[in-house]
């Protein structure tokens, strides 16, 4: 019998633990013409705000080693064009779609969720309070525990159904923001987005990137996340979702064996869309292997 | 549009083309039928040290064999590694992508202008039109150079039978000064002729084209280069600004531009 990779956060059914990572696959559009959506655990859309967002001007992003650094600035299509453009084209894919939603007021936040509340196509919605590139709101919800839970409850008071909260890895104790999103009322937490980092050009003296900080993603902030997701699971109870360099089966077998649920692939589908595909069959193989009969059986093994 | 496949496949032919530039026939690549000139492909180097793919625009394909053909110079850490490769060596290709260059039609002629290393897709160009019917005699290929070294491929171009302009900065080949120069005076001279402009090169040299284009009305496209994490569309990272406002992707909603829509930085 093949072994089962279907995975459950907050009472949603899940195909497989593989998620496509916000703003790592726009909204579907695209990978869909590489391979049905079907294949992966969810789509999760690039953040959406009340308004549209041009995003940053050029130069917005930087090669590091083993790396990305990454000032796009939140650039999407708003809440409106959103329901009216692209929910249509989601709503036809055989896969979960989990909303991620960005604001720079508790209002716009709550604004985009309650749209979202009456929009069945969003399964879930991921609360962006970690954007690290963008001056006004993003991060700076995420950084506070007060902040957090006002947010998150917020927007728990309009949306009915789960909420994810993603948090930042630029904090002091990421375990005290992640209580505080459950307190504030969040089903399950994201772990972790970008890094702030940036990059000089030598000969110019100039920064590399317009905005000048970016958020570092890829391989190299895999040990960085994998800390954080151990220290979350250890102290708090909501299931979590791993993201952070993800590239292939191994790393999924990390996140899940340090207490993640799920895992979001991000960067890596800069540099092969289909690399959710080859995580999936490779995490059959594995399981096979290691007599496992569910993906779940992974989930916080670690051997300390 | 032909959907985007990734495949490996193996260097086929591997020319150097003298002063860093090289030549690489890669196959078999299945979609190396549809690729159309302006389109590229986004290769991944065999390299731990590099993470992300790199783009080229194809040079020329071989439908039957099914091949696809990059010229390059060695310029950075991706295309040292590509100089490197050996006959036998397995690249990765993602392809292929982008916005391919319309045809003009056979009673317009083509002002084609080539910058360095931006001649590759030209070629492509000029080379399908050809084979589409388009008289060679129609085709007026511009190409410049800093030097006679830095002009590659001319016995290749000269044998299409189109007319080909040489330039060169330091005058060691066909004029001297940019190649804009000599473009502008055969526009000058031709006002009158149904003439589409194509180019593709630096960006000081491409800015001038689409200046040329909007003070003669002139229609025509360009071709942007642009470092692409995805090549796919979607990581907007490789914007560029346009004129009526807003970004659009290099990769996706380009590289292949019309005159007159990209505010071209430099």
């Amino acid at each position: 019998m093949p072994a089962d990779l279907k995975c459950k956060i907050a009472g949603v059914e899940f195909a497989n633990p593989i998620m496509t990572a916000s703003g790592c696959a726009g909204y579907g559009e695209e990978l869909a013409q590489i391979y049905p959506l079907s294949n992966l655990g969810a789509l999760v859309t690039k953040s959406i705000s009340l308004k549209v967002r041009p995003g940053h001007p050029p130069p917005r992003t930087v090669e590091t080693p083993g790396g990305l650094l990454n000032a796009i600035g939140l650039a999407n299509v708003g809440i409106d064009r959103f329901l009216k453009e692209k929910v249509p084209f989601l709503e036809k894919q055989k896969t979960k779609v989990i909303v991620n939603v960005a604001g720079s007021t508790i209002d716009e936040y709550v604004e985009v969720c309650s749209r979202l509340n009456d929009c069945s196509c969003a399964d879930m919605i991921e609360l962006n309070i970690s954007c690290p590139n963008v001056n006004e709101g993003g991060i700076e919800f995420g950084t506070s525990p007060k902040l957090t839970e006002k947010t998150v409850a917020a927007a728990r008071k309009v949306f009915k159904r789960p909420i994810i909260a993603k948090l930042a890895p630029n904090v002091t104790s990421i375990a005290e923001i992640a209580n505080a999103a459950e307190q504030g009322g969040a089903d399950a937490l994201s772990i972790i987005n970008s890094v702030i980092g940036t990059a000089v050009d030598i000969d110019s003296w100039q920064p590399l990137l317009t905005n000048i900080n970016g958020g570092l993603t890829g391989p190299a902030i895999k040990p960085i996340a994998l800390a954080m997701v151990s220290s979350v699971y250890r102290k708090c109870n909501l299931p979590i979702i791993g993201i952070g360099g993800i590239t292939d089966y191994k790393d999924v077998i990390e996140y899940l064996l340090y207490g993640a649920t799920a895992v979001q692939v991000g960067t890596a589908l800069f540099v092969d869309p289909s690399a959710p595909l080859k995580i999936v069959k490779d995490l059959k193989k594995y399981l096979k292997e290691k007599k496992l009969k569910s993906v779940t059986e992974l989930i916080g093994k670690v051997r300390r | 549009m032909t959907k985007p496949t990734c495949e490996d496949t193996l260097v086929v032919k591997k020319r150097d083309l003298k002063n860093d530039y090289y030549s690489l026939v890669l196959a078999p690549f299945s979609q190396a039928k549809s690729i159309q000139p302006g389109q590229f492909v986004h290769i991944r180097l065999p390299s731990t040290d590099i993470y992300f793919r790199r783009a080229f625009s194809v040079a020329s394909v071989s439908p039957v064999k099914e091949e696809v053909e990059i010229i390059f110079k060695v310029f950075g850490r991706g295309t040292k590694i590509l100089g490197k490769l050996c006959k036998g060596n397995s690249l990765d290709l993602l392809g292929p992508l982008g916005v391919p260059f319309s045809f003009p039609n056979k009673k317009e002629r083509a002002v084609i202008v080539a910058g360095g290393v931006g001649f590759p897709p030209l070629m492509f160009l000029a080379e399908k039109m050809i084979e589409k019917g388009h008289n060679p005699k129609q085709i007026e290929f511009f190409y410049g150079g800093r030097s006679k070294a830095e002009l590659v491929e001319l016995s290749r171009l000269k044998k299409m039978g189109i007319k080909l302009h040489l330039s060169t900065d330091d005058g060691s080949a066909g004029t001297k000064g940019l190649v804009i120069g000599p473009v502008e005076q055969y526009l000058k001279k031709h006002l009158k002729e149904k003439i589409k402009l194509f180019g593709c090169g630096p960006e000081k040299m491409l800015k001038a084209v689409d200046e040329l284009g909007l003070k003669y009305d002139i229609k025509g496209q360009l071709a942007i280069e642009a470092l692409m994490p995805c090549g796919v569309g979607i990581c907007l990272g490789c914007v560029v600004p346009l004129k009526a406002g807003g970004f659009a992707r290099v990769c996706c909603d380009g590289p292949v531009f019309e005159i007159g829509v990209v505010n071209i930085a430099c």
